[in-house]
């Protein structure tokens, strides 16, 4: 009878362990339903002939246009990266809409084609991603891809997009080791997570931070962010104490943070996602340790994470991408703050970094095909490595290996309950506060 | 890695023995939650036999709870947990007269589909209500008192062992010395002697559901402030819940709390004394360790409410 308690164990265990490893991925079985967030229907066609007279090709005035592109992409819904999932349909969604309804679709050599972009749920689950971009390429036959959110499904999907030789555009994925593998297809208009730190530790270096320990997940874009950030401290001359790895879905880092307590360093970084930022907030601050300060990624840059974490997200140090009052800007959204004002009139919430790198993913493919006057995927291909424009984004310029070269990594802190750009020095609008005051002094 | 050795400073000296102070009082600060967190799954085990997987989506909604308390009237979540227990035990309480009840004497099978199905369905009704944004709650507590230099005790988690230590007191002393609680475990002893002498155990499944889930409710509403509160953070408490609950044995209380402690003790040394990769080896260690358990006690180390033969077929 043992032998049968041992067995229920067992199996519990297994179903268990297979429900934390694929999320929540598991309930669903069924065909994923597409969402198409624009299509080429006739349904408008009662619109002002003034209007097509501005827009020479519209959803409103398919007969003006010389066909439709058709995108696809997996982008999240359900899942672990739900909420960064969203961001990305919403950014996708603001490029495709303005694309269609304002610009007047795309320039291929004088001709105007609308485009339409298939969207799938890829759940969180890197199979589940892989499936839906074969699925897109065998039967929806899509023209282009536009990439899914995070390194990790970015890397399954764009090793399909290689083997079927379309190409893939993409905001959300940045961690090194997705370039390191000779792909021809891939291209993200986004720094590479190596990358993420430099603006943050160049700016604590010259404010006196001597020593630095790292903690991060042992995921793929984490660990990219964490051995950038020992290239960085070399490279500004401070010097690496410790570094820590932790596991996916980590609930606990007081270990971590005791240690890193008793080696006394100037600086903390830790990499990893949303969660993960909560966690070494609340770990320093139960371990009784203010470094003076704390460099973190993915979570201060957002919004959300001072209206959760309080007073005590105030001097947190965050990587981002893009904010709202960075001085980039461009003749198809206007400035970054003009880009963000449609953004929040569209969707009633302000953009993140993750939005408006989706909305700079759908035009770097769209100049690049305006660019090569053609939808020939070596032509596209050559076009996206001869792009070098600025946007409302940033400077978009792709290497050879397919990443961004052109695109600095701003850092923000916040203070007050507002995150404010102290980093690169061009684009700041405050001055870093260095040292942090401690927790218990706010 | 590489990273190198760490500065001997931290390896001799009084250092050292501060290490393993705290060392001590992180992992007995851990112990307590765990088993705060995975007694209402070890009882419902213990009483009905009912392998609850939905559990960490049951810390999930009384962590959401208590956020939305905090959030909404600026409640502290200590002071939360008062209404966190009664809303989660009418809500443990009616699940089992309307759904659990019906799979309580089915096989084991039906129970873990029927709850891991709960549990898709409560991640998902809370992620279309709260979206996944993660969320956080603020406590007075928060905070670290210095026992000496280098050593520190974190007061949110004193707090949720206080709480924890009070709970397990509390369900055990309802358990001995009530009739009610004499009723629970005589149903978990022997369901069919305890409907003779006039148990009705249908009601007694109930309430023990009701107790248990509001206890893990409390849970949840205890770590609403240690860390972040999504949809989808429940089945690593599952798995967790399990993992004590093989060590401690069904339905222990005393099992639970050593259980926990004893996990809590293993991650913390792990985590401080393995270097670059600890906190990563603690978890591997910790499943090492059920492995052990499982294959020379199956009874778990404590024995528990119910004899780990089990009367029913899989």
């Amino acid at each position: 009878m043992r032998r049968r308690t041992l067995l229920i164990l067992i199996v519990v265990l297994a179903m268990v362990a297979a429900a934390c490893g694929s999320d929540d991925t598991a309930e669903t079985t069924s065909a994923p339903a597409a969402t198409t967030t624009t299509t080429a229907d006739a349904t408008g066609a009662t619109t002002t002939t003034t209007e097509a007279e501005m827009v020479p090709c519209s959803t409103s005035t398919p007969e003006s246009c010389a066909g439709t592109i058709v995108l696809g992409a997996a982008v999240s819904e359900t899942g672990r990266f739900s909420r960064e999932g969203k961001d990305t349909r919403q950014g996708y969604a603001t490029w495709v809409d303005w694309l269609n309804e304002e610009y007047g679709g795309i320039n291929v050599g004088g001709d105007r084609y609308l485009v339409e972009l298939i969207q799938y749920d890829d759940e969180g689950d890197a199979d589940t991603a892989a499936n839906l971009v074969e699925r897109l390429i065998t039967e929806d036959e899509v023209d282009f891809l536009l990439g899914p959110y995070s390194s990790g499904l970015t890397m399954g999907t764009s090793a399909i997009a290689e083997r079927y030789g379309v190409l893939m555009v993409e905001g959300n994925g940045a961690s090194e080791t997705i370039f390191e593998r000779g792909f021809q297809n891939i291209f993200a208009v986004l720094t590479p997570a190596g990358n993420y730190t430099e603006s943050a530790i160049k700016a604590l270096a010259d404010a006196g931070a001597k020593t630095m320990v790292i903690a991060y997940e042992d995921t793929a874009f984490p660990t990219s962010v964490g051995a950038g950030a020992v290239k960085w401290a070399a490279e500004y001359g401070i010097e690496v104490l410790a570094e820590e790895t932790y596991p996916l879905n980590v609930a606990d880092v007081s270990a971590i943070m005791t240690k890193f307590r008793d080696l006394d360093p100037d600086i903390f970084v830790g990499g990893g996602h949303f969660n993960d930022a909560l966690l070494f907030v609340r770990g320093a601050k139960d371990v009784g340790w203010t470094p003076k300060g704390m460099v973190i990624t993915v979570g201060p840059s957002n919004p959300e994470f001072a209206t959760e974490v309080g007073v005590d997200a105030n001097y947190i140090i965050g990587p981002t991408q893009w904010e709202a009052s960075m001085s980039w800007s461009d003749e198809w959204f206007g400035t970054a703050a003009e880009f963000a004002a449609r953004y929040e009139e569209k969707w009633g919430e302000q953009p993140s970094y993750q939005a408006a790198e989706s909305t700079a993913t759908g035009l770097a493919l769209h100049l690049a095909i305006e660019l090569a006057g053609s939808l020939d995927t070596d032509a596209v291909r050559q076009a996206l490595r001869d792009l070098n424009v600025n946007t409302f984004y940033g400077p978009i310029d792709f290497d050879d290996t397919g990443k961004n070269a052109g695109k600095p990594m701003g850092a923000i802190q916040i203070l007050d309950g507002v995150t404010q750009v102290i980093a690169p020095a061009e684009a700041k609008v405050a001055d870093l506060v260095y040292p942090m005051p401690p927790w218990d002094e706010r | 890695m590489a990273c190198g050795p760490l500065p001997l400073t931290t390896l001799k000296g009084g250092r050292s023995i501060d290490q393993f102070v705290q060392a001590i009082i992180n992992g007995i600060m851990l112990g307590g939650f765990y088993a705060a967190m995975m007694l209402g799954f070890s009882v419902i085990w213990g009483v009905m036999g009912v392998i609850n997987l939905a559990h960490g989506e049951f810390v999930m909604v009384g962590a959401y709870l208590t956020w939305l308390m905090s959030d909404g009237a600026g409640i502290d979540p200590f002071v939360a947990i008062l209404l966190v227990f009664p809303i989660m035990f009418v809500f443990g309480y009616v699940l089992q007269r309307v759904l659990i009840n019906r799979i309580v004497d089915r096989p084991h099978l039906v129970a873990l589909l029927v709850t891991f199905g709960l549990s898709i369905i409560m991640a998902n009704a809370v992620k279309l209500r709260y979206t996944a944004t993660p969320r956080l709650t603020d406590t007075a507590l928060s905070g670290v008192w210095n026992l000496y230099e280098g050593v520190t005790i974190p007061r949110t988690k004193t707090g949720i062992l206080v709480v924890a230590l009070l709970i397990m007191a509390g369900l055990h002393l309802f358990l001995h010395r009530t009739k009610l609680g004499k009723s629970i475990r005589a149903a978990a002893q022997n369901k069919q002697a305890a409907r003779i002498v006039g148990i009705d155990v249908k009601k007694i499944y109930a309430i023990t559901f009701g107790i248990c889930i509001a206890i893990t409710g409390v849970a949840g509403a205890l770590i609403s402030s240690t860390q972040a509160v999504f949809p989808f953070m429940g089945p690593p408490l599952t798995l967790r819940a399990f993992t004590i609950t093989a060590l401690a044995g069904l339905g222990s209380i005393p099992g639970a709390l050593m259980g926990g402690i004893t996990l809590g003790l293993v991650e913390s040394f792990i985590g401080i004394y393995v270097e670059g990769i600890g906190t990563n080896l603690a978890i591997v260690a910790s499943f090492a360790l059920l492995w052990v358990i499982l294959v020379t006690r199956p009874q778990g180390l404590f024995g528990g409410l119910r004899p780990a033969e089990e009367p029913q077929p899989l």
